[in-house]
């Protein structure tokens, strides 16, 4: 029980993480980007790539190659950014146009990875098709049967990490006042000379970075496959709908919500229940989604907190 | 003549009638509902496989009810079926008013079943927003395909199961690829006049009022709830029935087929080049795109010498880039959607002569 709520928490970082890049890029263009799944199997792949291809004789610890996902990805999203939704933007394309085009641009990158894939596998003789990068991760503490793993300590940071890093930047800097500005209200942040593309490009950067941080933690914690982002493109939509999609903060919290209801209830299900249930895991994000979507949309990021300690302070006072 | 002959019989062309009879079906839903009604229909794969599941597993287990074999929970066990299927073939090869009747009563149980699950999705269509409903039927469509493809009583699970062949009383073979080919064309046929029909009526009218501007429809005593709930139903009985003949024609069902990029996507896609919202141009994007993956797929081992890549991506890249590439430069696609006159354009000039 105790190794699944470790692998539960690294899954769940990963899945956050994608969310909050999803909502990021939301907030800003107004895209809902599917190509993040494609972008996050990049990421699963650049450090596959850096770690087992290019540099395996050098034994490298696995997680010196995940800023170089995040570049990776990062750089990927720059890409869709400038060759496509720049253009659907300046044209002022619907919401339904400007999704269905990262769609197009999804199946491109899709198309890529497999074409990388099939190139590995010829060229350098490794099976590219199926990844299994758990088994290099490093044992921190081993007492009987269980062994602590790098993973879950290196996911937890990574988020700490991003979110210390989000609070200063949104509410210290001036960029950061500029971002907050352009997502209130694009047309008054060009009046006081706030350049909207800056906004738009950074945050495509930011977007593509944390899903590819998510597929090299996915890297450690799943089985790759160049398939991997069609399995988790539904968990990582949920992650960021249950968190309300107007908010950062709230995108991760409901990623975590989703991946550890994922793994935590069908834990739960195959133990008490039946083992055969345990293929069913992909619809426990829909479930959650369709229950936040029917009788709670705002989501996580539109609960107020203060108006919930309000009522219960004035519930007990009473 | 006997060249034209030659040339619809060659295998080549009756695959490629097949894919775009098939396509066209899903791809006229795909538009009655976005283009037409305007709602982001990005779960066509539900109401397909739905269509698939009446005519490979309700109506086969129907039939084996009527000649007496087994049909309940041992229907989908791979051995059994096997047999029973082979059973069913043997007596419906000799027997063609059994086919057709057969291949109607598919036909019939998939339009309910997807009917069915149009007016279940018009649940959330009429609550959510644009893009969240677009997820919501995205991810109701991955939902049902996991469920079939786990739950093994439903269609056999991963194996899937065999559907009994209604085509086969005109024989094995080519007679047989050719009769069914027909029917599948005959079929998308019909379904296009019945929505150039659809269109010009009141009901079409109502329709492309509510999505050009939803307040003002209401305005005019349209009920958009019941509207959208109508279109949502006919889309799906539609698109079932293109995901039912699929099963027909292929003799099988199995659950991993119906992925999202084949049966939502790619619609998508077609529909966006040949024109969303104008039928016509329907007909001519599906058309280019099934006969380049039909070639695509036909001279596979050909192309494999010449570029370094596997064809599958060749043909990934291609519908990636026409979605890209349209929604930039041509959201209007090949033939863009024009007013549907109520009325012939010369009796409107009478009229307006007239006064």
């Amino acid at each position: 029980m105790l190794e699944v709520l470790m692998t539960a928490v690294s899954y769940s970082a990963a899945i956050a993480l994608a969310a909050a890049g999803i909502t990021l890029i939301y907030m800003t263009t107004g895209t809902f980007n599917f190509s993040h799944a494609s972008m996050t199997a990049f990421g699963l792949y650049t450090v596959f790539i850096f770690s087992k291809v290019l540099f395996r004789d050098l034994g490298y610890p696995t997680y010196v190659f995940f800023p170089v996902a995040a570049l990776i990805s990062g750089v990927l999203g720059v890409i869709t950014y400038l060759s496509v939704n720049r253009w659907l933007l300046k044209r002022r394309a619907d919401m339904v146009t400007l999704m269905m085009s990262t769609l197009g641009v999804d199946l491109i990158y899709l198309a890529l990875l497999n074409i990388i894939a099939d190139y590995l596998t010829q060229e350098y003789k490794v099976n590219a098709r199926l990844i299994v990068l758990s088994t290099e991760d490093v044992s921190i503490v081993q007492s009987g049967d269980f062994v602590l793993r790098g993973i879950p300590i290196v996911s937890v940071s990574i988020v700490m990490t991003v979110i210390i890093l989000l609070k200063y930047i949104l509410n210290r800097t001036k960029f950061g006042i500029a971002v907050r500005v352009t997502i209130e209200n694009p047309s008054l942040a060009e009046i006081v000379g706030i350049n909207p593309e800056v906004v738009y490009l950074t945050s495509w950067f930011l977007g593509g970075a944390f899903a590819g941080l998510a597929g090299a933690i996915l890297s450690m914690v799943i089985t790759g496959t160049p398939a991997v982002g069609s399995l988790v493109i539904v968990p990582e939509f949920a992650g960021a709908i249950v968190g309300g999609i107007y908010s950062l903060f709230g995108s991760l919290a409901g990623g975590y919500l989703i991946g550890l209801s994922e793994y935590i209830l069908i834990t739960l299900l195959a133990t008490y229940v039946s083992r055969n249930l345990v293929v069913y895991q992909p619809l426990i994000p829909l479930l959650v989604m369709s229950v936040f979507l029917l009788f709670y949309p705002e989501g996580i990021g539109g609960l107020q907190l203060s108006r919930v300690v309000e009522r219960l302070r004035k519930s007990v006072w009473r | 003549m006997e060249n034209l002959m030659s040339l619809i019989l060659d295998p080549l062309s009756l695959s490629i009638i097949v894919n775009f009879g098939i396509f066209l079906i899903v791809t006229l839903s795909l538009n009655l509902e976005v283009g037409i009604a305007g709602v982001p229909q990005f779960g066509r794969v539900l109401a397909v496989l739905a269509g698939a599941l009446g005519a490979g597993s309700i109506a086969g287990r129907l039939m084996a009810l009527y000649y007496g074999l087994p049909w309940g929970y041992e229907y989908t066990d791979i051995f059994t079926n096997l047999k029973v299927v082979e059973e069913m073939n043997r007596r419906l090869s000799s027997s063609p008013l059994e086919s057709i009747l057969m291949l109607l009563l598919a036909l019939v149980i998939a339009a309910l079943m997807g009917g069915a699950i149009g007016y279940v999705a018009s649940y959330p269509a009429i609550r959510l927003r644009e893009a969240y409903l677009g997820i919501t039927l995205l991810a109701f469509g991955e939902a049902l395909q996991t469920v079939v493809k786990y739950y093994d009583p439903i269609a056999g699970g991963t194996e899937g199961i065999m559907v009994p062949d209604v085509f086969r009383f005109v024989g094995a073979g080519q007679a047989r690829f050719f009769f069914s080919s027909m029917v599948i064309l005959a079929i998308a046929l019909m379904i296009f006049v019945y929505l150039q029909l659809l269109l010009r009526s009141p009901f079409g009218r109502s329709l492309k009022a509510m999505r050009d501007m939803e307040i003002a429809a209401r305005a005019f005593g349209k009920d958009i709830v019941k509207l959208r709930a109508q279109v949502l139903i006919i889309g799906g009985s539609i698109a079932a029935i293109g995901g039912a003949l699929w099963t027909l024609y292929t003799m099988s069902l199995k659950a991993y087929t119906y992925t999202r990029v084949t049966w939502t996507f790619w619609p998508w896609a077609f529909m966006m080049l040949g024109g969303t919202g104008n039928n016509k141009g329907i007909v001519v994007g599906t058309f280019a795109f099934s006969t380049i993956r039909s070639l695509i797929f036909a001279y596979k081992t050909t192309l494999e010498s010449f570029i370094p890549i596997n064809p599958n991506w060749l043909e990934y890249i291609l519908i990636g880039l026409t979605i890209v590439l349209i929604a930039m430069f041509r959201p209007q696609g090949i033939l863009p959607e024009r007013p549907e006159l109520p009325l012939p354009r010369r009796r409107i000039e009478e009229l307006r002569a007239s006064q």
